[in-house]
């Protein structure tokens, strides 16, 4: 039994020793097709787009409309062959588009498999469903050389910009934008107190930067500190909103998403807190606080409240806008008597836009059926140069160094229930990445 | 011709072997060749799923030596897992250490912090102790986010991916092989911890732990050693995936994944070391189908679409749990006992 065990116990020494160094510890960088393209017969090409949406948890509402969006630009580009009604190039008539999706959770682990999986299937392009799974993934993709689009923008994919882009701004440059407009309005004596008050995740706390609180000082505030609530609050904010109080603050500025910004707004007005109360304070927050969907919610309690980076609202005073007719368009086609009323449809709309667009860029150069990952960033993605989405967003620019599609966003407010745009302010680019 | 009726030892060191025969010796080595040549013909997907469960195994080893073995309820797991990532991530990413130093310290991090949590389970226990856990969770988190200039903050940090002679363990295959190398060491040594005077100590305490402490077992002493322990396994598992991920966040360490640790332990069986990997694997395998479902669900019912798949895994997970804790409580391993028992028995099982 002993020389057993020996000869067992030195076997397995160098079974897993060489196991450990034979295979391929390091990988080769992917480079682009550059291949002149063959003339090839024309045969139906399936590319995909889609990613991981967060169909559990705090953002499932959000990328369920996401979702639709996505479904719903594919059958229109499959059926029409067009790339959006107020643009005259056309999608190849040889290729079919596909949307691929999986439920990550918004978790990191699911999130790395859903990527092998998709990867395995041939996905060109890629989508992030959020913070918590972008930080896993932005390695991944980077080494895969695949273009991702993302419902996050933390200041993260900065840093060092990899292959992640967004249609949102950064979230900073939103609370940047908010602060540009206060100051610009402001009539009080002395300098205006500014205090973060933001959801207690990785999203929220990625306000709290040196180069934030820095660019806000700089334009003229007094910064007072800052106070977190969770994503979704299960009890009233009613501590942290006493302190913005107790501590004189005019305007607060944060990343909150409905579920968080409205049990927050109403609790402030119980508290005698708002534009129109006895204590006035205005509250800004980022893009996923979407005013579209908080106003109705909240009626007139939420009055006052400001939201940077968002889209236009969905409803007949925007319906001349090319992307608000659109969406009306394709409700009125996918969803006679049942319409999906939820903005983030718009960001699922857009976000397809950018995947196709980079598809069809690339398939420019490489013929659809050899196309490579690396061939939709570089020949793709990296040359998406003023997008139009029909101005449900500015017009997009991406490139190796320019993850953040915006260079201006909308800032709207809450007015008596309605959305109504203040204007378009530029994104500063606050965070200095490495 | 004679056919043996059972196994008989000679010595109480042949009783008490772990791998008592040559068939338990060739069916490892079959195992272990199975498992390590899996990157030779499995797919990136295959792999990063076993990783990922090996890096879990190795937490939930943890956890069982904590509440299975020792009977300390803990739902802070997660909250330990980050505390040895971000020991690991600080060491490697900051300081420059290799990660081969930065391992174990990351597992002995981990262990301190635990003690620190563990202090209270002197005076209180069961519902008292899991809320007093629950907040080493959240105040861990917390304490990460407050220190932004040594751990990031919100934002995290990149952490480098461990090397071999300047060979940096960049592939599917060579973290694989990392990960199930450090798991096969952690399963044998949990094993042997269990084994231990320590391991019949914490047994007595999960028991009864009046009468333990009146047949002279120190329970401040040994219920500390199972939260160090517990949560230096809790450290070495935090510190490899953050390795693996290349970033360290405190999203990567979610309450609800020390909530899933514990419901991995009912449906494996507490107080097995095999329970623990068949805990992992049946609920990570679960929420694989389900991801994989989810989207051929919605097909079917296109009508309700993206909502079909939506909370599946969820409430698949929180079922399974509930099935398991009424219809067999000591989870899988027993089944998988009353297999083998059956096997040596037959044909005259009953």
């Amino acid at each position: 039994m002993t020389k057993f065990r020996l000869f067992f116990a030195v076997s397995l020494v160098v079974m897993l020793a060489a196991l450990l160094v034979l295979p391929a510890c390091t990988k080769e960088t992917p480079a682009p097709t550059t291949a002149a393209p063959a003339p090839t017969p024309p045969k139906t090409v399936t590319l995909y787009i889609g990613g991981t949406f967060a169909l559990t948890g705090a953002y499932a509402e959000d990328t369920a409309a996401v979702l639709a969006g996505f479904e719903d630009y594919a059958k229109y580009v499959n059926e029409n062959k067009k790339l959006a009604p107020w643009r005259t190039e056309t999608f190849p008539a040889d290729v079919k588009l596909e949307v691929l999706w999986r439920d990550d959770e918004l978790k990191p682990e699911k999130a790395l498999t859903i990527f092998d999986e998709l990867k395995a299937k041939g996905m060109l392009v890629y989508r992030i469903s959020g913070s918590q799974t972008a930080l896993p993934l932005m390695n991944p993709l980077n080494d895969a050389r695949i273009g991702a689009t993302s419902m996050a923008a933390g200041p993260y994919l900065l840093s060092p910009p990899k292959t992640i882009f967004t249609n949102y701004p950064l979230y900073t440059d939103e609370m940047g934008a908010i602060a540009d407009w206060y100051l610009a309005n402001w009539k009080g004596t002395g300098k205006p107190r500014v205090a973060y008050l933001t959801a207690d995740s990785a999203s929220g706390r990625s306000i709290d930067i040196p180069e934030m609180e820095a660019y806000l000082t700089k334009i003229g505030y007094e910064f007072v500190g800052k106070q977190f609530v969770p994503m979704v609050p299960t009890t009233p904010p009613t501590t942290q909103l006493s302190w913005l109080k107790d501590n004189k603050v005019n305007l607060t500025l944060g990343f909150m998403i409905n579920p968080g910004s409205q049990p927050t707004i109403k609790e402030a007005v119980r508290l005698g807190m708002g534009t129109n109360l006895d204590y006035k304070i205005t509250f800004g927050f980022a893009a996923p606080s979407h005013l579209a969907v908080f106003a109705p919610a909240m009626g007139t309690l939420g009055d006052g409240v400001v939201v940077a980076g968002s889209y236009p609202p969905m409803d007949q005073a925007h319906a001349n806008v090319p992307g608000i007719a659109f969406y009306n368009q394709l409700q009125a086609k996918y969803h006679a008597g049942k319409p999906v009323t939820h903005i983030m449809y718009l960001a699922g709309i857009v976000e397809a836009m950018i995947q196709t667009e980079a598809l069809r860029l690339a398939a420019l150069k490489v013929p659809a059926d050899q196309l490579k990952p690396v061939d939709v960033l570089e020949y793709g993605f990296y040359q998406i140069k003023n997008l139009s989405t029909g101005d449900m967003t500015p017009p997009l620019t991406f490139g190796p160094s320019d993850v953040e599609g915006a260079d201006v966003m909308r800032v709207d407010q809450d007015q008596n229930g309605q959305v109504v745009l203040l204007g378009n302010y530029p994104c500063h680019g606050i965070y200095k990445h490495e | 011709m004679s056919l043996p009726s059972g196994v008989f030892q000679e010595s109480y060191g042949q009783d008490m072997a772990i791998f008592r025969t040559k068939a338990h010796w060739v069916l490892l080595l079959a195992f272990l060749v199975l498992l390590f040549a899996m990157p030779l013909y499995s797919s990136d997907r295959i792999l990063t799923i076993l990783t990922i469960m090996g890096i879990t195994i190795i937490s939930v080893l943890g956890l069982n030596i904590l509440t299975g073995y020792c009977g300390q309820i803990s739902i802070g797991h997660a909250g330990f897992m980050a505390a040895g990532a971000y020991v690991s991530a600080i060491l490697t990413a900051k300081l420059g250490w290799s990660f081969w130093a930065a391992l174990p310290c990351a597992g002995l991090g981990a262990g301190l912090v635990g003690i620190i949590f563990g202090l209270p389970s002197l005076k209180i226990k069961g519902f008292y102790l899991i809320m007093a856990t629950v907040a080493a969770q959240f105040i861990i988190i917390w304490v990460i986010l407050q220190f932004q200039n040594i751990t990031g903050g919100a934002d995290g940090l990149s952490v480098p991916r461990p090397e071999i002679g300047g060979l940096v363990l960049k592939s599917k295959a060579s973290y694989f092989y990392l990960v199930m190398i450090i798991t096969c060491i952690a399963v044998y040594l949990a094993k042997n911890i269990v084994r231990t005077r320590a391991g019949r100590a914490f047994v007595a305490i999960r028991d009864n732990d009046l009468a333990a402490e009146v047949m002279g077992v120190n329970l401040w002493t040994y219920k500390l050693t199972a939260f160090f322990i517990g949560c230096v396994f809790a450290g070495v598992s935090g510190a490899l995936l953050v390795h693996y991920y290349a970033y360290a966040s405190t999203d990567h360490f979610p309450f609800m994944n020390s909530v899933w640790y514990l419901g991995m332990l009912i449906v494996g069986g507490m107080g097995s070391m095999t329970g623990v990997i068949f805990g992992v694997v049946s609920l990570k395998l679960l929420d694989e189908a389900v991801t994989v479902f989810g989207p051929m669900l919605a097909a079917i019912f296109p009508a309700i679409a993206a909502q079909a798949a939506a909370s599946l895994g969820l409430i698949l997970r929180g079922l399974v749990i509930i099935l398991f804790l009424i219809f067999e409580p000591r989870g899988l391993v027993h089944r998988w006992e009353l297999v083998k028992s059956y096997y040596r028995r037959w044909p005259f099982s009953y």
